[in-house]
């Protein structure tokens, strides 16, 4: 490639051309994020919504949607504590065996020593049940773990238990099974990240340690590991994004209502609630904005924890 | 290729121009048919099929497909969404809001609404007045129907095609080994109130049956039978006899009465509807026998002929499906038409009631009916329901109802079904839910 150099003071700036190139991207961000983002922040100081086929509103209420949100409700609590609480548990739950389980098969996977035949077949399988839309995986669960449906018949017939069980109604069942869904369905996705972050360490450094002497344990603490840590704090954080945003799946096992007793509710859920029926744009953008700082906050706080080391 | 390709796009505009050309003159040049300004397309909303069955079978020339039906030149299209947690509502709504700028194709022609949130739409400009679109021949149709289609002024603005009085179905077959007798007249004498419906429970547990398939079978009979609204001047209030419906459930679930706490239409309560199953009773009107119990009426697996019916403890009615003429629809007489059809049309009403076991919402062929002692349902072991639904309906009351219910009555038997389940600690906590849930829902009722 030749540099194209130009005599004297005049020289051609191509980097106009850079920013024609990046140009169609901050069009329609500005547009399908920015512009609606805008939007929700100025809705959030409005009492607008629907009482059937009424529009009431907007009219102005200053920060009074803020404060309906950290007041009491009837049950005693405030309930934007509570599902953030849910949220974050649920997400635990599920993200904790994901990268402990997708760690060990990023390292199983791209080790050069056990040199795993198959490779691509597993990945693919793994990755699998991500190709699954979140709420026709859930629909599935739904009917496999239903009073009457086959796990229960199974169960029974196995003699394991004598009734059949209401897996959708008891709290550590359906915690349990949303976490098992978000586990099921983005450990394979995790593993295809890490491992291409292992990939991207120079194998030199494996095979010294090695010739050296450290086990496999030191190998990963000492080597794997802090090498890997951007590509991990990524993938950390995108996961806890998605966690904060979890919908899908626990809204269609336990029919939107987070049974039993709100344990399974979540922040967005919370949020579709003032939505779906009254289209509550004052309310929802409330729940939006706080949610888009929690995010905020949580994404500094884990990226500057982890970067410091 | 490129030549090819070319010559190709130029023979394809070439025909659209021709296209055009054909049929602009067509429409112009013979002016108005007697139908001459209805659209070509005729919009029905629905939330399942039940109507859109009869529609194709009784009023349309051709079923085109599941979503398509042909009516002389005109297309009439079906949109669904589930009724579930006021889904249907909502995207009703949103279409009706935006009725005046869609396109004269793509507007909402005919919808249906039930008895939960029908004052919604008939106090709202969204429908209009059907008298003024030639729809006027109300004297067969039961007084409640039109009261509950008409708005505040008394404007009707839609019909029924159903009648709804509801009935206590129960399994012929149990009742002979509960009660020791199959035969409409006693059972009814058996569980003529609560308290003896409950002491049947008892004895149906004793041999080993259930009395019904989940609490929520009888939630219908109690909220049906309230004195005050859910919503009044914008406050929540729960009747006492939800409260009453509470301590019924509570009791049937403590006593294991119940086979399940589920949702009426779950796997779980209607797989008790099937051969194998060991429920006894079913609420519901002639829409739910036929249309709803369909795993009773499965030709392997269900028991079709071993039901009957009663009036059972207390008299109800649930839901119907009512027609209504959305503002703005540019096919006013085939909507007329449709509606006077399946109210006045002798022949389609007999159909609805010979053929579909329903319960037309027509006076005159119901009595017919309900006199004709050669009539009877075999779903029913041969019982003319008719007769008994002639007899309910003179009770039926439409009041107490607010644009509200359907998501208060959803919501109720939810999070009640939390505590049943032991998973809310007390009931006030499961009410305390409930309230909180339609605060969220609906910001301009106030919950206490």
């Amino acid at each position: 490639m030749s540099v194209k150099k130009v005599s004297g003071n005049k020289s051609v700036s191509y980097a106009r051309y850079g920013y024609l190139f990046i140009l169609p991207f901050f069009v329609v961000y500005a547009i399908f994020t920015l512009y609606p983002q805008m939007l929700t922040i100025y809705n959030s100081f409005f009492e607008y919504y629907r009482d059937g086929l009424t529009i009431v509103g907007p009219n102005f209420v200053g920060m009074k949607n803020y404060v309906a949100l950290f007041t009491k409700n009837s049950s005693g609590y405030i309930p934007l504590f509570k599902f953030l609480g849910n949220t974050v548990w649920l997400w635990l739950l599920g993200a904790v065996p994901q990268f402990v389980i997708a760690m060990m098969l990023a390292i199983f996977f791209t080790s050069t020593r056990l040199n795993i035949r198959g490779q691509q077949f597993f990945k693919t399988v793994i990755y699998m049940p991500n190709l699954i839309m979140a709420s026709a995986f859930s629909m599935l669960f739904f009917a496999l773990f239903s009073q009457v449906g086959p796990i229960n018949q199974l169960l029974v017939e196995m003699g394991v238990i004598d009734k059949a069980f209401n897996f959708l109604g008891v709290r550590v069942t359906v915690q349990s099974l949303i976490a098992l869904m978000n586990f099921l369905m983005w450990f394979g996705n995790t593993t295809i990240l890490l491992m291409a972050g292992i990939q991207g360490i120079d194998e030199s450094l494996f095979e010294s340690a090695r010739l050296d002497g450290s086990n496999a344990t030191q190998v990963f603490f000492n080597i794997t590991m802090p090498l890997l840590m951007p590509i991990f704090i990524y993938v950390l954080i995108t996961s806890m994004i998605g966690g904060i945003q979890m919908f899908d799946v626990p809204q269609v096992l336990t029919n939107g209502i987070g049974t039993p007793n709100n344990t399974s509710m979540t922040l967005i859920m919370y949020l579709n609630n003032f939505l779906g029926t009254s289209k509550n744009y004052g309310m929802a953008g409330a729940v939006s904005v706080l949610l888009f700082i929690i995010t905020a906050i949580l994404s500094t706080f884990v990226f500057k924890t982890i970067n410091k080391k | 290729m490129k030549k090819l390709l070319s010559i190709s796009l130029a023979l394809l505009m070439g025909l659209t121009a021709v296209g055009c050309s054909n049929s602009t003159p067509s429409n112009s040049a013979s002016p108005a048919p007697a139908e001459g300004g209805e659209g070509k397309v005729l919009n029905v909303w629905t939330w399942n099929t039940e109507f859109w069955g009869f529609l194709g079978k009784y009023y349309a020339d051709e079923v085109v497909d599941e979503y398509t039906l042909k009516k002389g030149d005109v297309t009439i299209k079906r949109t669904t969404y589930p009724s579930d947690d006021g889904a249907y509502q909502n995207a009703l709504d949103e279409a009706l809001l935006n009725q005046a700028t869609a396109a004269d194709d793509d507007k909402i022609d005919l919808f249906l609404a039930e008895a939960d949130y029908i004052v919604k739409y008939t106090n709202s400009d969204a429908t209009m007045d059907v008298k003024s679109i030639g729809v006027t021949d109300f004297s067969n149709t039961y007084q409640y129907t039109v009261q509950a289609a008409s708005d505040a002024k008394g404007t009707v603005k839609g019909v029924s095609f159903q009648c709804c009085p509801a009935a206590l179905i129960y399994r012929r077959s149990i009742a002979q080994d509960v009660i020791g007798t199959d035969d409409p007249a006693a059972v009814q004498a058996a569980v003529a109130d609560w308290d003896k419906f409950n002491q049947v429970a008892a004895d149906a547990k004793d041999k080993g049956y259930y009395m019904i398939a989940t609490t929520n079978a009888t939630y219908r009979v109690y909220s049906n039978n309230t004195t005050s609204p859910w919503v009044k001047d914008n406050k929540l209030s729960i009747d006492p006899n939800i409260e009453k419906w509470m301590d019924q459930s509570e009791e049937f679930v403590k006593n294991g009465y119940t086979a399940y706490t589920s949702n009426i239409w779950g796997d779980e309560a209607t797989s008790e509807m099937f051969g194998s199953g060991k429920t006894m009773c079913y609420f519901g009107p002639a829409w739910y026998f036929n249309f709803s119990m369909t795993n009773a009426q499965d030709k392997e697996k269900g028991c079709f002929g071993d039901w009957a019916i009663c009036q059972g403890p207390q008299p109800f009615f649930w839901g119907g499906t009512w027609m209504l003429a959305a503002t703005g629809t540019d096919n006013p007489e085939m909507v007329a038409d449709i509606m006077n059809t399946f109210i006045n049309n002798e022949e389609v009403c007999e159909g609805l009631v010979k053929n579909e076991a329903q319960f037309s919402n027509n006076q005159k062929i119901n009595n017919k009916y309900a006199s004709d002692p050669t009539f009877g349902n075999e779903f029913l072991g041969g019982q003319n329901d008719t007769a008994i639904f002639a007899e309910l309906a003179k009770n039926i009351k439409f009041q107490n109802v607010t644009q509200y219910d359907q998501l208060c009555n959803e919501g109720l038997q939810k999070y009640f079904t939390e505590f049943l389940d032991g998973e809310v600690a007390t009931r006030e906590d499961a009410i305390n839910n409930f309230k909180d849930f339609i605060k969220n829902k609906y910001p301009s009722i106030t919950v206490e």
